[in-house]
C-alpha cells in the first residue's frame, strides 16, 4: 500500500530522517518504534505532505505523491492523526467530523457509532474535550475520510494506559477491515507490538531494527540496547 | 435627552461605513491572518466604478488604455450594482493570486504592507485616470425623515445601517450553516488541521478573499451617494476601520459591527458634546474615539510575554552589519557635496528635501529594521519637532536672557520633545506585540494630527513660523528667492544625515542594537538571554523620534513654516511604504529611500525628464508590492547580498570547528548545593504539567532530567527559567526567586538555551553570543573558545550546521557566566559523532565550574555525561540517582518501554 524508498528529511539545513525505506501492506499494522528525537513524528509528516522532501520517493498504492504537497497525500486516501491532533478547538465535535467528511463518504455520525463516548460530546468545543476525547475524536476524523493508508504519531501521549488499550484495537480493525495500510508510531513499545504485525525501531534518523511483531517481543534486549544505550559498565566522564 | 439620541443616530451613517470596512478586514483576516489595509481602496474601487455605469460609463483603470467606455445607457442600480460587484470579486481573486498567495507563509507584516502598496496603487490609479473632482451619485435610499416622539432620524441613514448589518448577518449565516463557512473557519483555526481533513486551503483561501473584496465592494457601492469617491476621503476611512476590526478581535462579526457603528455614533455624540461643553477640544476629539477604543480593546486583552512556540522570524530581512562606515560615508557625502554645489536651484533643492528625508528614514530603521516595532507614526513625530520648533523660534523667549532659544539647541531641544511624545507612541508596543502595534501608532499619529497639527485654536491655518539657524554669525538659513536653497542650509542638512547615519550604523554594532535584533528576532529568547525587553523597546522609540524630530526640524527650517501637509499621516504611511521597498534594516536602505521618496532628488530628475511625477506614488506602489513579495531587504538587498558573499569567500571555506583553545580546565569535585527545587507545581487549566517536583543539584556536576514525551520535562525548565507561572520554590545559590522575570533571573545567576535554538540568523556567531552579555561579566572570546567556535566568530548563524548552532546557542546562555546552565535538548537533531563531541564540551563546561542541568532524549548520552540523573513522568520525578543506579532501575524501563521488560516468558 505504502512504499517509501531512501527517505531524506528534516528542517531547513538539518536532516532527521536519513535513508529511510519503509514498507506497508494492505491490511498489515507496523509499529514504528524509537527513542524521541530519532525522527519518527518528521517521517510521517513527511509521509503527509506536511514537510517537503530532502530526498527520496513515496508513493500510495503505485500512485507518487509529490514532496511536501499535503493535497496528494489526501486524494491518495494518505491520511495523518497528528501528535498533536490538531483539532480545530473553536468548532463542536461534530464539526470537526463534518470538516473531513467527503462528499460519498461516511456521514459524520457513523464516527459516533465507532467511537460512542464521543456521542454525547457532539455539541462540545473540541478545545474542551478532556484529552482521551480529543484523541478518539482526531482518530474519528481521520477514519471518516475512509483513508487506504492510515499514520498515527503518538496516540497515547497524555493518555491513561486503559484508555490507550481501549483504542488500539479500532486501528487493528481499520486494516483488518478495511485493508488499509497502518503506520503506528507509539511510546508503550508493549501495546504497539500486541497490536502491530511488524516492528521498526528507529534511532537518530536511521532503521536500527526491524522484524516481525512477535520476534521483537521475544528478544527484549535488543530492543532496550536500542533505546537506553548499551547499558552497564559505559560512564564517561 | 432625544438631542443626545438623534446625534447618535446622525452618526449611524459613518457607523455603518466604518462598520461595513471593519467587516471585510475581520473576513480575511479569519480565513488568512492578513491585516488588511487595503481593504479602504477596494471601496474606493467600487464606489468609483459603480458612479461611472450608473452614467453609463464603464471607467478603464489601466494605464494605456483610454479612459472610459460608454454603455449606450445609464445603468440601474441592480445592473450597476451587480457588475460592479463582478469586478471587485475578481480584483480580489486577482490580489490573491498575485500577492497574497505568495505571502502565505511570510510573517504577518509582509502581507499587511503589500496590501499598504496596494492602497497606495489603487488610489494614484484612481486619482491620475480621474482626478478628484467629486462626481455625486444618485442615492440609493429614500430621501426623508422619519419622527418618534423628540427624536429625527433620516430614513436614508438608517436605511444605510440596516443593509450593512443585514450584510453583515448574511455573512455571518455564510461562515455558520454552509460547508464553506465551516471550511473557511477551519482554516483559520489550524493549517495543519486543514491539511490533514483533506480541506483546500488554497482554494478556501482565495475564495474568502473573493468574499472579503466583495463586502468592501458592497461597502464602496452603499457609501458613494452619502460620500462621493474622491480617493483621500476614502483612505481617511482606514483608521476607524481598523478599530471596527479590533474590537472584534479580528474575528467575531457581531462585535465588529456593533463595534463599527458605536465609533461611528459617539463621534457624532462627541460633536454634540462639545457645543454643549467648552472644555472639550474642538480638533482631534472625534479621532480620539477609535483610538482610545483601540487601546482600551488592545491593552485589556494583552498578555506579558509571547508564549511558547513563537517562531523564530526572518521578519523584515537581515540587518546587515556595517563593516567599516566611515569610508564610504565620507565618499557619499563628498558625492552629495558637489552635487549641492553644482546643481541649480530646484535640484539642489531636491537634493535637500531627499537629505532631510532620509534622516527621518533613518528614524524607521531603528524603530521598525533593527527593533521590529512597525510605526506607521515617523513622520508625525518628526511633525512633533517642526510644530515646536515654531514658537521655540520666535515666540518663546528664555527667563533672563529674553531671547530665543539659540540654534543648535532649538533643534535638539525640539527633537526631545519629538521623543518625549516617541516614548509615549512606544507604550502600548511594551504590551502588544507584532501588527496591532502599526494600527495603534497610526491610530495615535492621526489623533495628534487631529488634535494638535490640525486644530485651529493652536496653529493658524497659515502655519507656524520659523526663524532660520545661525550659528556663530555662520547663516545657515535656507534663504527665498533667488538664494533659495542657500548652500549654508545644504550641507548643515547633509552634516546632520552623515552624523545620524554614522550614528545608527554604530547603534548597530553595540550591544544596545544587537538587544533591539534580539527582541526583533524573538521576544522570548532575548528575555532568556538577560534582555530587558520593554527597556529596549522603549529606547528604541525614543531614538528613533529623537531622529526623526531632527529632520522634522530641519525640514521646518526648509519651508520657513510649518502646516500640517508636510507632515500628515498619510505622507507618513507612504514614507513608511519607500522606506520598505528602499530597505528598512540598514542604514544604505534609509538614505536610499531619502533619495527616492516623492519631491526628492530622484523624483525630481525623473520627473523633469519624464514628467512620470503623477504616477510616482503609484509606481512606488507597485514597487512596494513586488518588493514585499520577491526581497524582504528592499532594493538594497541584492547589494548586500554580493557583498556578503564576497566576504564569505575570505573566510577559509568549510572552516570547521576547532579544538577548544586553552589548557582543559581541571576537574572541580562537586560541591554544595547551587540549585535547589522545592516541591514545584505547575497547572495549565486543569492539566498538572509537574506535579511537585523537589530536587538539588550540586555545584559543577552535570544533572540530567529525562523521561517520556509529555513527561514536563521542559515546563519544569520554564518554571525555573520563569517562562511558566508556578508555585514552589527555585533557589539558586541560597538565593530564593520567586515572582521574578526570566531577565531578571538570568542576572540572579541562571542561563537558558531552548528547545528550538531561536539563533539570530542575521547575526554573526560572535553577536549571537554577545547579545547573551546584556546579563553583565563575561568574555565573549574566552566563551567561544572554550567551545571550540572560535574560528567560526564572523560567520553568520543562519549558514552553520546543527550541532554549531547548538554550540552557539549554548555560548550565548554561557557568556553571562551563569552559575546554572539549563540546556533544553542540545542533543536535538545531531548524530552520533556530534553528539559526542557535545558530550565533551559539555564536560569542558562542567569542569570550568558552571553547573548544568540538561535535558535531553538521547539516553545514552545522558548516561554517558551526567553525573546523578532525575527521572521524570506524569510531571513527578520517578527515580533518580547515579546513571548506573537509573539505568537498572525497573521503573524507568517501564516508563520508557511501556513494560515491555513484564513481557519477557
Amino acid at each position: 500500500m505504502l512504499t517509501c524508498t531512501s527517505l531524506r528529511a528534516g528542517y531547513g539545513a538539518t536532516t532527521v530522517v536519513r535513508d529511510v525505506d519503509l514498507e506497508v501492506g494492505a491490511g498489515e499494522v507496523v509499529a514504528l518504534l524509537g527513542p524521541n528525537g530519532a525522527g519518527k513524528t518528521t517521517l510521517l509528516l513527511t509521509l503527509a505532505g506536511l514537510l517537503p522532501r530532502q530526498g527520496g520517493e513515496v508513493d500510495v498504492d503505485g500512485t507518487p505523491l509529490r514532496s511536501g504537497r499535503p493535497r496528494d497525500a489526501a486524494r491518495a486516501g494518505l491520511v495523518l492523526v497528528p501528535d498533536d491532533r490538531s483539532l480545530f478547538p473553536a468548532l463542536t465535535t461534530r464539526e470537526n467530523l463534518e470538516a473531513a467528511r467527503r462528499r460519498g463518504g461516511p456521514p459524520a455520525r457513523s464516527m459516533l457509532d465507532v467511537f460512542p463516548a464521543l456521542a454525547d460530546r457532539r455539541d462540545v468545543p473540541a478545545g474542551s474535550l478532556s484529552g482521551g476525547e480529543q484523541q478518539m475524536l482526531a482518530v474519528a476524523r481521520a477514519l471518516v475520510q475512509e483513508p487506504r493508508v492510515l499514520l498515527v504519531d503518538e496516540m497515547s501521549l497524555g493518555l491513561a494506559p486503559t484508555i490507550v488499550e481501549s483504542l488500539l484495537p479500532v486501528v487493528r480493525r481499520v486494516a483488518e477491515e478495511h485493508k488499509a495500510g497502518v503506520v503506528l508510531v507509539e511510546q508503550h513499545v508493549r501495546l504497539a507490538l500486541e497490536v502491530a504485525d511488524r516492528g521498526v525501531v528507529l534511532v537518530h534518523g536511521e532503521v536500527r531494527l526491524q522484524g516481525d511483531a512477535a520476534d521483537l517481543t521475544r528478544d527484549i534486549a535488543q530492543l532496550e540496547a536500542a533505546y537506553l544505550g548499551q547499558g552497564e559498565g559505559d560512564e564517561g566522564s | 435627552m432625544s438631542q443626545h439620541v438623534s446625534f447618535l443616530l446622525l452618526g449611524l451613517a459613518n457607523g455603518a461605513v466604518f462598520a461595513a470596512l471593519g467587516l471585510a478586514l475581520v473576513v480575511t483576516h479569519r480565513s488568512s491572518k492578513v491585516m488588511n489595509f487595503g481593504a479602504s481602496a477596494v471601496a474606493l474601487l467600487a464606489a468609483t466604478l459603480y458612479a461611472g455605469l450608473r452614467r453609463g460609463e464603464l471607467f478603464l483603470l489601466v494605464p494605456g488604455l483610454p479612459r472610459s467606455v460608454e454603455i449606450g445607457e445609464e445603468l440601474g442600480f441592480f445592473p450597476a450594482a451587480l457588475l460592479t460587484l463582478a469586478i471587485s470579486a475578481l480584483f480580489g481573486l486577482l490580489v490573491y493570486g498575485l500577492v497574497f498567495r505568495p505571502l502565505r507563509s511570510a510573517p504577518p507584516v509582509a502581507p499587511a504592507v503589500a496590501s499598504l502598496g496596494i492602497a497606495v496603487v489603487v488610489a494614484g490609479v484612481i486619482t491620475q485616470r480621474l482626478g478628484t473632482r467629486p462626481q455625486p451619485v444618485e442615492r440609493i435610499f429614500p430621501a426623508g425623515q422619519l419622527h418618534w416622539g423628540d427624536v429625527t432620524v433620516q430614513k436614508d441613514k438608517l436605511a444605510f445601517a440596516a443593509a450593512v448589518v443585514a450584510m453583515a448577518v448574511a455573512v455571518w449565516a455564510l461562515g455558520r450553516f454552509t460547508r464553506f463557512g465551516l471550511a473557511s473557519r477551519a482554516v483559520a483555526q489550524s493549517e495543519k488541521g486543514a491539511h490533514l481533513s483533506g480541506i483546500p486551503a488554497d482554494r478556501i483561501a482565495a475564495a474568502n478573499w473573493m468574499l472579503s473584496a466583495l463586502v468592501a465592494g458592497a461597502a464602496g457601492i452603499l457609501i458613494a451617494p452619502i460620500v462621493p469617491p474622491v480617493p483621500i476621503q476614502y483612505t481617511l476611512f482606514i483608521v476607524p476601520a481598523l478599530a471596527t476590526a479590533t474590537i472584534g478581535g479580528f474575528d467575531r462579526i457581531g462585535a465588529a459591527v456593533a463595534g463599527g457603528l458605536a465609533i461611528g455614533m459617539l463621534q457624532s455624540e462627541v460633536a454634540y458634546l462639545r457645543t454643549q461643553h467648552d472644555w472639550i477640544p474642538s480638533n482631534g476629539a472625534a479621532e480620539l474615539v477609535p483610538l482610545l477604543l483601540i487601546l482600551l480593546v488592545l491593552v485589556a486583552r494583552a498578555k506579558p510575554l509571547p508564549g511558547r512556540g513563537v517562531q523564530l522570524q526572518r521578519t523584515l530581512g537581515r540587518a546587515p552589519r556595517p563593516r567599516t562606515p566611515l569610508l564610504p560615508a565620507l565618499a557619499a557625502t563628498a558625492v552629495a557635496a558637489v552635487a549641492l554645489v553644482l546643481f541649480e536651484r530646484e535640484w539642489r533643492a531636491a537634493l535637500a528635501t531627499s537629505l532631510i528625508l532620509g534622516t527621518v528614514a533613518l528614524s524607521s530603521v531603528v524603530v521598525t529594521g533593527y527593533s521590529g516595532q512597525v510605526s506607521l507614526a515617523q513622520l508625525t513625530l518628526a511633525g512633533v519637532a517642526g510644530f515646536l520648533l515654531g514658537p521655540l523660534t520666535t515666540d518663546w523667549e528664555l527667563p533672563l536672557v529674553h531671547t530665543q532659544l539659540p540654534f543648535p539647541l532649538a533643534p535638539i531641544a525640539a527633537a526631545l520633545g519629538a521623543a518625549a511624545i516617541g516614548v509615549v507612541f512606544g507604550l502600548p508596543a511594551v504590551r502588544i506585540r507584532g501588527l496591532p502595534v502599526a494600527v495603534v501608532t497610526l491610530a495615535l499619529a492621526v489623533a495628534l494630527e487631529a488634535a494638535w497639527f490640525r486644530n485651529t485654536d493652536l496653529v493658524s491655518s497659515s502655519g507656524k513660523d520659523v526663524t532660520g539657524p545661525t550659528l556663530f554669525g555662520l547663516d545657515l538659513r535656507v534663504g527665498s528667492g533667488a538664494e533659495y536653497p542657500r548652500l549654508g542650509f545644504c550641507f548643515l542638512a547633509l552634516g546632520v544625515l552623515l552624523v545620524v547615519g554614522l550614528g545608527v550604523a554604530r547603534l548597530r554594532t553595540s550591544s544596545l542594537g544587537a538587544a533591539m535584533l534580539a527582541v526583533r528576532a524573538n521576544e522570548r529568547a532575548a528575555a532568556a538571554a538577560g534582555v530587558d525587553v520593554v527597556r529596549t523597546k522603549v529606547v528604541a522609540f525614543a531614538l528613533g523620534a529623537f531622529i526623526a524630530g531632527l529632520g522634522g526640524a530641519l525640514l521646518a527650517y526648509k519651508q520657513g513654516n510649518v502646516t500640517v501637509d508636510s507632515f500628515s499621516a498619510f505622507l507618513g504611511l507612504s514614507l513608511f511604504a519607500t522606506v520598505y521597498l528602499a530597505g528598512i534594516t540598514s542604514v544604505s536602505g534609509g538614505v536610499v529611500a531619502g533619495l527616492i521618496c516623492a519631491e526628492g532628488i530622484a523624483f525630481t530628475i525623473i520627473d523633469d525628464h519624464l514628467s512620470l511625477g503623477r504616477w510616482y506614488s503609484t509606481i512606488a506602489g507597485v514597487g512596494l508590492v513586488l518588493t514585499v513579495v520577491k526581497n524582504p531587504e528592499g532594493i538594497v538587498g541584492p547589494v548586500h547580498e554580493l557583498l556578503l558573499r564576497r566576504r564569505r569567500r575570505t573566510v577559509s571555506a568549510g572552516a570547521e570547528l576547532g579544538a577548544p583553545a586553552g589548557e582543559r580546565p581541571r576537574r572541580r569535585v562537586p560541591g554544595a548545593t547551587v540549585l535547589s527545587l522545592q516541591d514545584l507545581r505547575v497547572r495549565y487549566g486543569g492539566v498538572v504539567a509537574v506535579d511537585g517536583v523537589g530536587f538539588e543539584v550540586a555545584e559543577a556536576s552535570i544533572t540530567g532530567l529525562i523521561g517520556p514525551n509529555g513527561a514536563g520535562k521542559t515546563t519544569l525548565l520554564d518554571a525555573i527559567s520563569g517562562f511558566a507561572p508556578a508555585r514552589g520554590h527555585v533557589v539558586v545559590s541560597g538565593r530564593p526567586l520567586g515572582g521574578m522575570k526570566p531577565h531578571a533571573r538570568v542576572r540572579a545567576g541562571l542561563g537558558r538555551t531552548f528547545q528550538a535554538i531561536e539563533l539570530y540568523d542575521d547575526l554573526s556567531v560572535a553577536e549571537n553570543v554577545v547579545v547573551g552579555l546584556a546579563a553583565g561579566r563575561g568574555e565573549v572570546d574566552d566563551t567561544l573558545d572554550l567551545l571550540g567556535l572560535a574560528g567560526l566568530r564572523e560567520l553568520p548563524a543562519g549558514e552553520l550546521s546543527q550541532g554549531t548552532r547548538q554550540l552557539v546557542s549554548i555560548a550565548r546562555a554561557l557568556v553571562g557566566r551563569p552559575t546554572v546552565l539549563l540546556l533544553d535538548e542540545p542533543a536535538a537533531g545531531l548524530d552520533s559523532t556530534e553528539s559526542r563531541w557535545l558530550g565533551e564540551r559539555l564536560c569542558d563546561i562542567r569542569d570550568s565550574g558552571t553547573t548544568i542541568l540538561l535535558v535531553d532524549h538521547d539516553v545514552q548520552l545522558v548516561l554517558d555525561l551526567c553525573d546523578e540523573i532525575q527521572v521524570l513522568d506524569f510531571g513527578s520525578v520517578i527515580a533518580s540517582g547515579p546513571p548506573a543506579d537509573v539505568r537498572n532501575d525497573a521503573r524507568v524501563r517501564a516508563a520508557y518501554l511501556g513494560g515491555v521488560a513484564e513481557v519477557v516468558a
